[in-house]
């Protein structure tokens, strides 16, 4: 009986100690969420009724697929070109050069800093008349510059990478320091040059390192607010849309505003559940 | 061909002020076993790592077959070597991880199967040809390490500590094993361990190793019965030691002086009148004696200290006059019980002397 | 070996480059034109932020705003830290999971929620509502760092102090926290830079009374002045800046991918 009443005390303790996480999840998070998508179904501006307007509007025009297909792609060249840099660079990184410390910690610094401030010395250094340029027009005087980079989608591609490479590199590497040596010993001494024991063993090993950061950076890239904003030009990824809907007409289309916002949080939950189903499903293998 | 597999000559490493090995010269003719044998530390390693070549010597050469290799990669000197972590690829099966060493040599597909089982079996392994290293126990990995090394006929088999992260019993089984291997294929190995019931058991020779030098290199008879310091003879065996001074040599016997009392030793050793050495002699070589045997050479009044009961043997303490300790083993016929005055044995041709002191 | 260090040079340029090309557009005067640097420099724009954009205000706000944001998800953080990480809780792996959602869904979805139910419970332009909003993403973080800090305490240390003959409070205090210290101060670390750099939640709360450091610098891009901008980039930017240089021996990378930044 005793034991019960203990074991009841236990319980009560640990909910009340769950209480502020659970208010702050619950208020904060996910009554936001129901609200947004509550929103998203009711006309503009009333408060019954129901409407799937602004999602089919949205979805069949051809400004909403643009966006969707502009979101994606830069999320996933952001990705691709992380990689393809964090990974020489984490090779580089784990064998510790001269001035490896300061090396290290340079990769952090777009991870303290906010997109927005990234993005404005970002622009500043791409202009047309910032250090790229001056570094083209007078080092390589061949190349016919000024280079536009700013509000060119290949420069935008460039900011995000630029903020968000880090991720992956910070996994990748991470992975690589966990690495057994005595493997790549053993390769080496069966006789495979460096190459072939990065190619046959290394890489392999590391796979997973690389595709959990891939994820992080993905994520980020696909949910990138001030970036866009600031230095996206004319190409509006879904997260500056939802904002311009609130900021650009008046009244605020709140509920076009929600829906798009909806449609992004949906696309991202189903893409990241499909990369992680294929993760875990190179793990078993 | 050159007259011997492997050869260091005057290698030396260093890691900022420690010397790790400090001018090695060894010579290892084909189809010898030889240990390095050493406590940690010693070195025994980082010889072996310049062999490989993971590390680079400061000063001096690594030639094998004659051929300088100092300066040549760890991927194109031919070599075999079985880890102490076992080290296999853990993304690839057991088939694919002794498959390796030929599909970097691209070799034709069915000479690298035919190979690869052959090797398989050699091991024991043919039937687990698709287990993941993970699926194995320890004893099996090292053997698909052992393939693995042994699959593309390398010149020399290098093995560092491999028996270490098994247990006990399958200690004793691999070793006989990897014995049974190397010389069945006539290879040359060299062996690195700490362990010194391995080093006996397997060597042709054994080197043994302190601060980066070799102490000693002979046969595990050598080493046991001859050690040339005390540092050898206390590391190798069970020994007990006493600080004494010569006093006479005729022939091959020599005899010391020790704590007042006169002790002759059999040896071969040439040394002058009065030189300060040390007598050593195994623990379980010295007889023990009821009190009322006859005096003789070698014979000393001695009294029990105190006894362990080990089972297979008895671990004595034993006090000699001038409170001179030694230990003494016996195979446990004898029951002396603590306190008890007896007379000890010192047979002469167990006796050794070693020309330094502590 | 030059390949290599090219390539680290080169990368140390990309990620530096912007913020020196902030701190001396920051300082520069009549830089317009082909030059790699300006002609004259002055203190002017830095005046201009402190007297015309009322920097020092917008200072208070922000910190203001992070204290409140970094004291509530810190006691968020150690209440449900405990929890997690000392008492029997089924299903913990799936909780875990869902308290980091607030930070792997962009936060402009959950953003207009907020803003929504800020407005009618009139938290719009508070400094409460801002940090309540910055909680979403903070508490996460703080709950997570908390979890593992209490996780990491040795029952047997608890035991060993009852043992030696002390009552729940007095272990508490001389045992519990100075073990777990080092988590609370790592978790409000996070916290602050979290909050400090908030810009979309912040984007969707704020008012003319509570403009905090990354939403002005926001502003002042759209006013167009660069200068100005790029002044009080360089103030914002400092403190993450010095704290990074001042952990990044102590903490592992790993640990910063849960991430400081404000999106």
């Amino acid at each position: 009986m005793r034991h019960l009443r203990s074991q009841r005390r236990e319980w009560l303790t640990t909910l009340l100690l769950l209480l502020p996480g659970f208010a702050v999840f619950l208020g904060l998070f996910v009554y936001p969420f129901i609200i947004t998508i509550v929103l998203s179904l009711r006309p503009e501006g009333q408060t019954t009724g129901w409407t799937l307007e602004y999602y089919t509007s949205f979805l069949a025009s051809e400004h909403g697929r643009q966006v969707i297909v502009l979101t994606f792609f830069l999320a996933i060249a952001t990705t691709l070109f992380s990689v393809l840099l964090s990974v020489p660079l984490a090779l580089v990184l784990r064998r510790k050069l001269r001035g490896h410390r300061f090396f290290r910690a340079v990769p952090l610094i777009p991870l303290v800093v906010p997109g927005l401030i990234g993005a404005l010395g970002l622009l500043l250094v791409f202009g047309s008349r910032g250090w790229f340029n001056l570094f083209i027009r007078d080092v390589l005087p061949f190349i016919h510059g000024p280079i536009a980079v700013n509000y060119t989608i290949s420069g935008l591609t460039l900011f995000y990478v630029w903020l968000y490479f880090p991720y992956t590199l910070l996994t990748t590497l991470s992975t690589l320091e966990g690495l057994d040596p005595g493997i790549e010993e053993a390769a080496q001494v069966s006789g495979a040059n460096p190459w072939k024991v990065l190619r046959h063993v290394v890489l392999p090993l590391i796979m997973p390192g690389i595709l959990s950061g891939s994820v992080l950076t993905f994520m980020n890239a696909f949910g990138a607010f001030s970036i866009p904003l600031v230095a996206g030009g004319n190409y509006r990824p879904l997260s500056v849309d939802v904002y311009k809907q609130i900021q650009l007409f008046v009244p605020a289309h709140w509920s076009q505003a929600c829906a798009i916002a909806v449609i992004m949080g949906v696309l991202q939950v189903v893409f990241l559940t499909f990369y992680m189903r294929v993760l875990r499903g190179r793990k078993v293998k | 061909m050159s007259e011997w597999m492997i050869e260091l000559k005057g290698t030396t490493k260093r890691y900022g002020t420690l010397v790790a090995n400090d001018h090695i010269d060894l010579q290892i003719p084909r189809g010898e076993l030889l240990t390095l044998l050493g406590p940690s530390g010693c070195g025994k390693t980082t010889a072996m790592r310049c062999i490989t070549g993971h590390q680079h010597p400061d000063e001096g050469q690594v030639l094998i077959d004659g051929q300088d290799v100092t300066d040549l990669p760890t991927h194109r000197r031919d070599l075999g070597m079985v880890f102490q972590n076992f080290a296999l690829f853990p993304h690839m099966t057991v088939y694919d991880n002794v498959d390796f060493p030929l599909m970097i040599r691209t070799l034709p597909h069915d000479e690298r199967r035919q190979r690869v089982t052959e090797a398989l079996r050699l091991v024991r392994m043919d039937e687990l040809g698709d287990r993941y290293p993970r699926q194995l126990s320890g004893g099996q990995q090292q053997r698909v390490g052992l393939a693995r090394a042994l699959v593309y006929r390398p010149r020399v088999l290098l093995l560092d500590e491999p028996l270490s992260n098994l247990d006990a019993k399958l200690r004793e089984e691999m070793r006989f094993e990897i014995k049974e291997l190397v010389t069945q294929l006539h290879m040359t190995a060299v062996y690195v361990t700490h362990d010194q019931g391995e080093a006996l058991a397997l060597s042709d020779r054994v080197a043994v190793m302190n601060v980066g030098r070799i102490q000693q290199i002979g046969t595990p008879r050598d080493i046991f019965e001859r050690p040339n310091s005390l540092f050898v003879a206390d590391f190798i065996g069970l020994s007990d030691f006493i600080e004494a001074r010569v006093d006479a040599v005729e022939g091959n016997s020599t005899w010391v002086a020790v704590k007042g009392l006169r002790v002759r030793v059999e040896t071969e050793e040439r040394l002058r009148i009065g030189q300060e050495v040390t007598l050593f002699i195994r623990p379980n070589r010295v007889e023990l004696l009821e009190k009322g045997a006859p005096a003789g050479e070698n014979v000393l009044e001695a009294r029990v200290q105190k006894l362990t009961y080990l089972g297979d043997n008895i671990d004595y303490r034993v006090v000699l006059p001038g409170d001179w300790e030694i230990r003494v083993q016996t195979n446990g016929q004898q029951y002396l019980p603590a306190g008890s005055s007896i007379k000890v044995r010192l047979p002469p041709k167990h006796c050794h002397v070693i020309a330094e002191q502590k | 070996m030059i390949l290599t260090y090219t390539l680290l040079v080169c990368l140390s340029i990309f990620i530096f480059s912007p913020f020196v090309l902030i701190m001396i557009k920051s300082i520069g005067k009549d830089w317009f034109g082909k030059l790699w640097l300006p002609p004259t420099l002055t203190l002017d724009w830095y005046k201009w932020a402190i007297n015309v954009a009322r920097l020092p205000e917008v200072m208070k706000n922000t910190i203001i705003v992070t204290e409140l944001a970094v004291a509530m998800s810190t006691i968020v953080g150690i209440f449900s830290g405990w929890a997690f990480g000392r008492r029997h809780l089924p299903g913990k792996e799936l909780l875990m999971s869902m308290i980091l959602l607030p930070r792997m869904i962009p936060p402009i979805t959950y953003a207009l929620g907020i803003a929504r139910i800020f407005y009618g419970l009139n938290l719009v332009n508070t400094h409460f509502g801002i940090a309540l909003a910055h909680v979403t993403l903070c508490a996460p973080y703080a709950i997570l760092v908390m979890s593992a800090t209490f996780e990491g305490l040795d029952e047997r240390m608890l035991e060993a102090a009852s043992v030696c003959g002390a009552n729940p409070l007095r272990t508490f205090f001389h045992v519990t926290l100075p073990q777990i210290m080092p988590g609370i101060l790592s978790s409000m670390i996070f916290t602050f830079t979290t909050s400090y750099n908030e810009f979309t939640l912040t984007l969707m709360t704020y008012g003319a009374d509570t403009l905090t450091l990354p939403i002005r610098t926001y502003l002042a891009v759209g006013e167009g002045y660069w200068e100005v901008t790029s002044a009080m980039s360089v103030i914002m930017v400092l403190p993450s800046l010095l704290i990074l240089f001042l952990i990044q021996r102590q903490v592992k990378p790993e640990q910063l991918v849960g991430g400081f930044k404000g999106l």
